[in-house]
């Protein structure tokens, strides 16, 4: 077991390297200068001459990918050419927002998914269902951009119930950045006037990040309960006279789970990639709004920062699934 | 500590934190801020933050660009040296920086040897245009700076860049305690003040807030204790948190959205000059047929300029023609072209093309000034031109592209736009006038020595009104001759809830906050 986890962990490596290969060489596809994006209108020829040498941007392509390689040999991301800062220190910056937004959106995910996916498919067609489907097909396909727009209207604007964007009332101290997360740096300072206030920030961008996973996520449960409710060991279940519960938690759900975790697996990698939409409609400050700003500034280093990120990030998560399979289910082992 | 004192602390935390009069929150997309140096700044919001956390030598007030006033420097004055310009400046005794220290003679030095080290995008307004060396700012006295400028820079553009953020004085001390090997600071100052300003920086969450505080030790103390500017990026919701009083100050609303708060009691719009302009260049390069004067004649008689103020940018900008914007000395208000689509067809054919003419017009796929997307712009002149005969093919590129192609004297017309680097007619006038400084003269071909002598003959006078009459000349000059149309100069509209008094933005796009107040 732990050798194979080694293995995995070696193949990140390899799966990072090329993840920077593709972007490096897809960036210069475009044919921008970057330089040209970061100093303006006004730039003069010899401060875009002197951006290029100070970024290495004169130099040939490969000797400019050898560098970073280099580089990120000893954990450098290189500089941020909008910026002006290492890209790592954006990135600690800019992650936590999103693993905030991320780890909250997953959970309005589960519990509305899950919930709902086993409801629909105890009662198939019927009422549940058709109200848990056509949901499911109401919040999967709104426009994230319309659901936000429309819910901070009413829930904000109109009815007072839930603050607006942003991730503090602007009228609070905001408690000192320890993790970057508001709503855990609240509970470290102790200050729970602000983290009752961060939290009723979180709620709105997280639900409308999340429910559109949590359609999907009700979708897969019912479809793999339904194939799992229709098995001998179920119908045997309900004939040694176990309650519904029993029958439903321990019987038919747990082997329902693993094309579910498989899903959970991606879902949690798209949401911590970062939620541009989302991000921007609410103010906050995550890796989607960097990212995108970083790619229409053309500035590589960060995207390739982001991306990178973003590999590795998948690449342990489908490790973890993978891990959990062994968990869930005793007739897989890794050798 | 018990529990019942934490929650007591909590909420007497909650209540101390809601006096919302000595709150100001300020929503608009600040993403461009990237630095808040005052030596190193050169971003439109940064620059506006900076400004309100370190003072100058000398400053504008309001909107007024031509008269200059005392700020750390109680009185200067010019003299005329035998190879050199010697300016001197007396400093007020008793200015504080955020630290508690005392602002002198020697912080000064060491902020102008700075600007010089650190190199920074707007370091040029020291080295080029002031021709400002290493060494030559002296202390005489601890409330006495003097200045040595080679005589061929103007005196006049020198006393206009140190009101700009480049010139902010940083408290030496603190810069040179958390300076990293050769940095001067940078590092520390970046997220950090160090200024004698009405605020200090107390926090900034990037991408989410900054938060200003009022500096206790500043001789202008502001009305509001406390500054949180809010990144709002989408209009539509920049619009519901002022609607909801989220926010105090929303920058960046769209026409509608404007619109529908202008009519409501509740909030007020206020809108800023910019020193902006949005014009044509066309490349008079030898070959194209924009290096006949008719043509370019013809394309200044095909402009709908009323039109496209009043109907596309919603009466947002301001009308003019000629190449100083209104706001800075030297603004000339004449405009002779109307639009008269037969005058232009008759000069073209004059020029040699009875069946009309055929252009490529570049233009960024981006904002132009007013907030209008530059294609829509660009779609509004082809449509005025097409009536004269001339018939531009728009091409929508990257703005980045847009610039490269510019440089490298490769369009035919352009769709562009300029703000000067400092607030003195020379921030346009050598850059639109004058070949030799490679910038927009020179991109577009425009090779007149009578022109390039006449802005460096202004740039150098130190009289007003013989300088004025220089612009006057020179500004006729390039409108009836030169490569460009001027088109017009954009304002920007602020949002404000009424409760919000003393906002101003001025053309330089910075915003003394400290005279902001709040009414419960």
């Amino acid at each position: 077991m732990g050798a194979y986890i080694l293995r995995r962990l070696f193949m990140v490596v390899f799966v990072g390297v090329g993840i920077t290969f593709i972007t490096f060489f897809i960036a210069q596809v475009i044919p921008i200068d970057p330089a040209a994006a970061a100093l303006g209108e006004n730039a003069r020829e010899e401060q875009i001459r002197e951006f290029r040498e100070r970024y290495g941007l004169d130099k040939p392509l490969l000797v400019q990918y050898g560098i970073y390689l280099q580089r990120l040999l000893h954990l450098d991301l290189g500089r941020s050419l909008r910026t002006g800062r290492p890209v790592a220190e954006d990135l600690r910056e800019f992650f936590p927002a999103t693993l905030e937004l991320a780890l909250a959106a997953f959970w309005v995910a589960i519990l509305l998914g899950i919930p709902a996916g086993v409801w629909a498919a105890l009662r198939q067609n019927r009422v549940p269902d058709l109200l848990v489907r056509l949901m499911a097909l109401l919040l999967g396909s709104t426009p994230v951009f319309f659901l936000a727009i429309l819910l901070l209207d009413l829930l904000h604007r109109r009815l007072g119930v839930l603050p607006g964007p942003g991730r503090l009332d602007p009228y609070l101290i905001p408690p000192p950045p320890v993790t970057g997360m508001v709503t855990v740096d609240a509970l470290l300072a102790r200050d729970f006037a602000a983290f009752q206030d961060a939290l009723a920030h979180l709620f709105l961008p997280a639900f409308v990040l999340g429910s559109a996973s949590a359609a999907l996520l009700a979708r897969m449960v019912r479809a793999a309960m339904l194939e799992v409710l229709s098995q001998d060991y179920v119908r045997t279940a309900w004939a040694k006279g176990l309650s519904e519960r029993q029958v439903v938690l321990r019987h038919a759900l747990k082997n329902a789970a693993l094309p579910v975790l498989t899903l959970l697996g991606g879902l949690m990698g798209g949401l911590l990639s970062g939620a541009v939409l989302t991000e921007t409609i609410f103010s906050w400050p995550g890796l989607g709004r960097y990212v995108t700003q970083s790619a229409t500034s053309l500035d590589f280093p960060a995207v390739m920062g982001v991306t990178l990120l973003v590999g590795v990030i998948y690449s342990l998560l489908n490790l973890v699934v993978d891990l959990l399979y062994a968990l869930l289910d005793p007739r897989i082992r890794y050798a | 500590m018990k529990r019942w004192a934490v929650w007591l602390l909590a909420f007497l935390g909650l209540a101390v934190a809601q006096d919302r009069t000595q709150v100001l929150v300020y929503g608009g997309d600040w993403t461009d801020l990237i630095t808040l140096d005052p030596q190193v700044v050169y971003e439109f919001s940064g620059v506006m933050i900076a400004d309100n956390l370190y003072e100058t030598l000398v400053r504008f007030e309001g909107n007024d660009l031509s008269t200059l006033r005392p700020g750390l420097a109680e009185s200067w004055k010019v003299e005329r040296g035998t190879s050199d310009w010697i300016l001197t400046f007396k400093l007020r005794k008793g200015s504080r920086f955020s630290t508690g220290r005392e602002v002198t003679a020697k912080d000064v030095v060491f902020s102008f040897e700075r600007a010089l080290a650190l190199k920074g995008p707007g370091s040029f307004l020291f080295t080029e245009i002031a021709q400002l060396k290493p060494g030559a700012t002296k202390a005489l006295d601890p409330y006495t700076v003097e200045v040595r400028i080679p005589k061929t820079a103007s005196p006049q553009s020198f006393l206009s860049i140190l009101t700009f953020t480049l010139g902010g004085i940083v408290d030496s001390e603190e810069a040179q305690k958390n300076a990293k090997g050769n940095d001067y600071g940078k590092d520390f100052l970046t997220n950090n003040s160090a200024g004698s300003g009405p605020y200090r920086l107390v926090r900034w969450d990037r991408g989410n807030q900054v938060i200003l505080e009022a500096n206790p030790y500043a001789r202008i103390k502001p009305k509001v204790q406390r500054v949180v500017l809010r990144y709002i990026q989408e209009p539509a919701v920049l619009r519901t948190a002022l609607e909801s009083g989220e926010i105090d100050i929303a920058e960046g609303l769209t026409p509608e959205g404007l619109r529908a708060i202008a009519n409501n009691p509740r909030f007020k719009v206020v809108r800023a000059e910019t020193l902006r302009l949005q014009y044509l260049g066309m490349n008079m390069k030898p070959g194209s047929p924009f290096a006949n004067p008719k043509v370019r004649e013809a394309v200044r008689y095909a402009v709908n300029q009323d039109e496209l103020i009043q109907g596309l940018l919603q009466g947002n900008a301001v009308k003019i023609q000629t190449f100083i914007p209104k706001g800075l000395l030297g603004y000339n208000p004449i405009a002779p072209y109307t639009y008269d689509p037969a005058r232009a067809r008759k000069l073209l054919a004059e020029a040699g093309y009875p069946q009309g003419l055929e252009f490529e017009l570049l233009t960024s796929t981006g904002i132009c000034g007013g907030g209008v997307p530059c294609p829509d712009v660009a779609a509004k002149l082809q449509a005025d031109m097409a009536r004269a005969g001339l018939k531009a093919r728009i091409r929508a590129i990257a703005n980045a592209e847009v610039l490269n192609i510019y440089r490298a004297q490769n369009h035919q017309m352009v769709l562009a736009g300029w703000s000067p680097d400092f607030p003195d007619p020379d921030g346009n006038a050598t850059p639109w006038a004058d070949y030799g400084a490679r910038s927009l003269a020179w991109r577009n071909s425009y090779n007149d020595e009578v022109a390039a002598k006449l802005a460096r003959q202004a740039a150098l006078e130190a009289d007003p009104t013989k300088r004025k009459a220089l612009y006057k000349v020179l500004t006729e000059k390039v409108l009836r001759e030169g490569p460009y149309v001027v088109l017009y100069q954009p304002a920007l509209p602020i949002g404000l809830s009424a409760k919000v008094e003393g906002f101003v933005k001025n053309p330089m796009m910075s915003v003394p906050l400290w005279q902001v107040s709040k009414q419960p």
